[in-house]
């Protein structure tokens, strides 16, 4: 078959071009604030609140997910072509959009993870808190430390699967037309904020914990990420042909199928790190190389959080009804 | 209420481009974008092939995804004569309604900074005027009019003709329809 088009937009043809590497950092940062935000939750809330005593994390973790989804949001306005009408996102509802019911989400996770930042701050080291009034606030909001540590965990759970009704919305895109998307960047969210803890925490209890929670995350993924591409498999044509950059091991297709390879590494690799971490017998200090091997495992997460990202975006384009 | 509609007799397109030129031309698109286009596909082994003259455009879907993915409500279904429009002065050109689209008939306009499309010429049917491009349609392939009046153009061939229309499976439920063989044409 030939097919010549005359009046092509670069936009839309041969495949879409519509979003970039801009909006795959926004779902990346979005989404592992949105992790960071449950984990911080189940940080404060396990053991009645002992088990963050004394970890640094349980100050700067929370701090932490406002600075990273301002940095995913201001990708995301980067990406905007006409960045002084953003108001308009605030001066209406459209309930059929994800975009709409999720830019007054994450106005909304904004104050709480505030609140909860505040909330949680230690007693001891309020005097560091820059105004008087904030040391107030932070006074008042820790008596509600328990509803907030709620508000913050189903805020959390709200964006992490926003980042994926993002795309699955689509159904002219049949690589993201998938009810499984939200689910599979929801578990990869708690994945990368699990990761997350493990850098930043201070103590050997906390880094343990969230080890183990790391391990059940990269089994969700790996469970989830192999079911979504065997539904997209034996669903129609459109969406069998939408996975086949990732398995089409040629140059027109190189960076999906580079994507797929280090998916199917990291994964298992990282996995095996951390069953290897809490498995194995530490000090009363971890040493510096446990500490590498943690790092490096967490950090193996990230990185696939963000290819997971990064590569769905792009191929989600070149796929079509 | 009018419900505005467009048919594409595909057996009488010469694909002479004078539509793509005329709506360029009316809606000062600008250079290298496109608010329609026409499809030549050729099938088939040599000597035995066949060429399908294809014009697409925004189908005007009574079911538009980029009406429900719009964020800001910029896209939106004109009640009063089922045109999919758009007040460009909400657009943030968040790209929603361009990847939500099936028809890939939207796109940037990066002189005036938002999303651009097919509005059926609206400006030029407010006037009883038709769009630029069924005007100029040498081969009187593109027929426009009012699907609810049944001696209007459209009505009359949509009654006497085999019709499809793209991506029927797909539930957007379009406005353009095409008719491509069954009947000669008159």
């Amino acid at each position: 078959m030939e097919i010549t088009v005359t009046g092509l937009n670069a936009i839309s043809n041969p495949h879409l071009h519509a979003w970039d590497w801009r909006v795959s950092l926004y779902l990346f940062l979005g989404g592992l604030s949105a992790g960071l935000a449950m984990m911080n939750s189940v940080l404060h809330v396990r053991k009645n609140g002992r088990l963050a005593e004394g970890d640094k994390a349980s100050i700067s973790a929370p701090m932490y997910v406002p600075i990273i989804l301002s940095i995913g949001m201001f990708f995301i306005f980067l990406d905007l072509e006409s960045k002084l009408h953003v108001f308009w996102f605030y001066l209406t509802v459209q309930p059929f959009s994800p975009m709409s019911w999720g830019s007054w989400g994450l106005l909304a996770f904004y104050p709480i993870s505030i609140m909860y930042a505040l909330a949680m701050f230690p007693e001891n080291k309020r005097s560091l808190l820059a105004f008087r009034q904030l040391q107030e606030l932070s006074i008042w909001m820790s008596r509600y430390k328990l509803q907030l540590a709620a508000a913050n965990f189903g805020m959390g759970l709200f964006i992490g699967i926003y980042t994926g009704v993002l795309l699955s919305a689509y159904v002219a895109r049949p690589l993201w037309n998938s009810a499984l998307l939200p689910i599979v960047f929801l578990t990869s969210a708690m994945s990368a904020g699990a990761a997350f803890m493990i850098i930043i925490s201070s103590r050997k209890q906390v880094k343990l914990f969230f080890t183990k929670i790391e391990i059940w995350m990269i089994l969700a993924e790996m469970v989830m990420l192999p079911l979504y591409f065997y539904g997209q498999y034996i669903a129609s044509d459109a969406q069998r042909e939408s996975i086949m950059p990732f398995f089409t091991f040629n140059h027109e297709y190189f960076w999906y199928g580079l994507a797929m390879l280090f998916l199917v590494m990291i994964l298992p690799i990282a996995l095996v790190m951390k069953y290897m971490e809490i498995t194995e017998e530490h000090g009363e200090e971890l040493t510096s190389a446990a500490l590498f091997k943690m790092n490096l495992s967490a950090l193996m997460v990230l990185a696939g959080g963000l290819v997971i990202r990064l590569s769905f975006v792009y191929a989600g384009q070149l796929s079509h009804l | 209420m009018p419900k505005y509609a467009m048919v594409i007799d595909q057996r009488r397109c010469v694909a002479c481009m004078a539509c793509v030129v005329a709506c360029k031309k009316e809606n000062d698109v600008p250079p290298g974008e496109f608010r329609t286009r026409v499809v030549e596909q050729t099938e088939g082994k040599f000597p035995e092939l066949r060429m399908e003259l294809r014009s697409e455009l925004c189908n005007h879907c009574d079911n538009p995804p980029c009406v429900y993915n719009c964020p800001t409500g910029a896209s939106y279904k004109n009640k009063e004569n089922g045109m999919v429009l758009l007040k460009s002065y909400r657009c943030v050109g968040c790209k929603s309604c361009v990847a939500a689209c099936p028809y890939d008939a939207r796109y940037i306009n990066e002189e005036k900074g938002y999303v651009d499309k097919c509005t059926f010429c609206a400006h030029r049917v407010k006037e009883g005027k038709e769009p630029a491009c069924v005007a100029t349609c040498v081969g009187k392939s593109r027929i426009f009019g009012d699907l609810d009046d049944p001696k209007s153009l459209v009505s009359i061939a949509l009654h006497q003709n085999h019709s499809e229309v793209l991506l029927k499976s797909v539930g957007t439920i379009p406005r353009v329809y095409y008719i491509k063989k069954f009947s000669k044409p008159e």
